[in-house]
């Protein structure tokens, strides 16, 4: 079975022991990502703004495997506080169409670099 | 490859940009699934009664699929309260047999509308 690692063009080959997404056969499974912005290395300072980098992050890495945001057929949201999913919802509402991917959202402890949220998705080609 | 939605009078409709489940080829994500009764749009009391409506709603999914639990290879447990696993897992294997399907569970710090319990799986037909 094929294993191919596909990294944004924009940002340093690796930053630790992952793939920012691995493709194979012919789907197509992105790391978590956080709303840092590749030009700064740094997080924006609201949860509207961290959602709409992370789904323009995951927009960069789904389009150099070839795919977009209409080849997502399941998303995993983390939320550092379930009282931002409506804000988040609606950020994320604008960069999806129907049929929309089916979705898990959940509360967590924490997440990397004191981030607000984190969006994984997995892509079908 | 064809991305068509998943839903059942039976199980909640998606209230938000999502769906309850999509099928891509031969494998079937559905969104994660909280003891949402769809009859009321509420969830009942108690953990139990939580995760057994969940698995419920898990199944009516599976069903418009075409697929039973029978086809489920991977869940993912989401506890409000990790003291809560046991009895969890009392209600989970009364819903599957053997060759049971891979899972993780972890206590995350809230779920939506302050479920107990969501359950997320992943089936193959």
């Amino acid at each position: 079975m094929s294993k191919e690692a596909f990294f944004p063009s924009n940002a340093p080959a690796a930053l630790g022991p992952y793939s920012p997404a691995v493709k194979t056969d012919n789907m197509l499974f992105l790391s978590g990502q956080l709303g840092i912005d590749p030009a700064t290395g740094k997080l924006p300072a609201t949860v509207e703004e961290q959602a709409d980098q992370s789904l323009k992050n995951i927009e960069s890495l789904l389009a150099e495997a070839g795919a977009t945001m209409d080849n997502v057929v399941k998303t995993t949201v983390f939320l550092n506080d379930i009282a931002d999913f409506k804000a988040v919802n609606e950020v994320y509402a604008k960069h999806f169409e129907a049929p929309y991917p089916a979705r898990s959202a959940v509360q967590v402890a924490a997440l990397p670099a004191g981030a607000l949220v984190e969006i994984e998705v997995i892509a079908a080609l | 490859m064809s991305k068509e939605i998943i839903a059942s009078v039976n199980a909640p409709a998606a209230i938000g940009p999502y769906s309850p489940g999509i099928k891509s080829g031969s494998i079937v994500f559905l969104s994660g699934q909280l003891g949402i009764d769809p009859a009321t749009g509420k969830m009942p009391e108690g953990i139990e009664a939580q995760a057994e409506q969940s698995l419920k709603n898990v199944e009516a999914l599976l069903a418009e699929a075409g697929a039973t639990m029978a086809n489920v290879v991977k869940t993912t447990i989401y506890l409000n309260d990790i003291a809560d696993f046991k009895a969890v897992n009392a209600i989970y294997a009364e819903h599957f047999a053997e060759p049971y399907p891979a899972r993780s569970a972890v206590q995350v710090a809230a779920l939506p509308a302050g479920g107990l319990v969501e359950i997320e799986v992943t089936a193959t037909l």
